[in-house]
């Protein structure tokens, strides 16, 4: 640490230089060398309240038949309902509730996989907070994210939050059912998605009738 | 920065700098006042938080271009705002600068 003491005063400058997000970003380069180890694919879902993170895991589970060997740590401010929904499918589940905070942290996820038995799992979906904005900010070690919006948020949400959606790996737009009564434009969101990202798959979905649902698991390379 | 104030022999501290990245979603009123909130019955109760934005800082994939983003509004959160490549309009960079949140310095009085 550089000090710089001024002359004959007593006010001087300490520097700190310390980076206040590091601490996230080293802790979640841990989480995935553990998850590495132990060969487990970690997948971070994010997305918008309400825009269909818990139903898309369920179906994503039901389809692909896995049980136990697969993990979700799910998370949430108070409640315990998507971890129960979940669990339904025989999947292993930990809730973190994060009282009040808007997103999971690389430390969070860590104090969760002390506590799972990660023995024989070898697929884990983290659910994130319902959240545009600040999920994105922290990684959390997953090797891929994937980011969910949907139908019923109306037309302007992928150009209203672009930088959540420049870290994804997937975008997934749900309840396409609904496009028509919502009076939304398909292939608008469709561009604005390439737009802001050129790379990542734009799948379409309806998480309820499992429209969608083999794109998904192809763009995230999951084995059925 | 508690700490350093202390193996520094600060009875007090002045002023706490802080540079947020504009490309963060961190508002710094919001920051300036958590900061205060944050050390009230400390040595560093009302010091001064003071903070500098880092400028963001693209490095374009398609046409090479390094260096800031152009907005075409005027409003103070144009820079959230989707941006294209200033030289060649694509959307396809990476951030180089922008994204920190850094505690840089701390004045004491000894």
């Amino acid at each position: 640490m550089r000090v710089i003491k001024s002359r004959g005063l007593e006010i001087f400058d300490v520097e700190l230089g310390k980076d206040l997000l590091a601490r996230n970003r080293s802790l979640a380069k841990e989480n995935r060398k553990r998850l590495d180890r132990a060969k487990i694919l970690a997948i971070d879902i994010m997305g918008s309240i309400g825009s269909g993170k818990t139903s898309l895991i369920k179906a994503i589970l039901k389809k692909i038949g896995m049980g136990d060997s697969v993990a979700v740590i799910a998370g949430d401010l108070t409640t315990t309902i998507d971890a129960e929904r979940i669990e339904a499918e025989g999947a292993r589940v930990i809730q973190v509730n994060t009282g009040r905070e808007c997103h999971l942290d690389a430390n969070l996820i860590q104090q969760a996989l002390n506590r799972m038995e990660l023995d024989g799992v070898k697929l884990l979906f983290v659910e994130n907070v319902g959240n545009l904005i600040c999920p994105g900010e922290f990684p959390l070690g997953a090797h891929k994210r994937l980011v969910v919006t949907s139908v019923t948020e109306g037309p302007y949400t992928l150009m209203k939050h672009p930088y959540i959606f420049r870290e994804a790996d997937v975008i997934v737009l749900n309840k396409i059912d609904l496009a028509k009564a919502m009076k939304v434009n398909l292939s608008q969101l469709e561009r604005d998605a390439k737009k802001i990202n050129a790379h990542a798959p734009f799948i379409k979905t309806n998480a309820l009738s499992g429209m969608g649902l083999s794109r998904i698991i192809n763009a995230l390379e999951l084995k059925t | 920065m508690l700490e350093s104030a202390e193996r520094n022999n600060g009875k007090k501290v002045l002023s706490i700098q802080l540079e947020i990245g504009e490309l963060t979603h961190l508002n710094g009123e919001q920051v300036a006042f958590w900061v205060k909130e944050l050390f009230k019955d400390s040595v560093a109760e009302g010091a001064e938080v003071k903070i500098k934005a880092i400028k963001a800082r693209i490095h374009c994939t398609v046409c090479g271009y390094r260096g800031g983003i152009r907005s075409d509004r005027e409003d103070s959160f144009q820079h959230l705002a989707l941006h294209a490549c200033p030289q060649c309009n694509s959307f396809q960079f990476k951030i180089e600068k922008g994204r920190e949140c850094f505690l840089r310095r701390i004045q004491v009085v000894g």
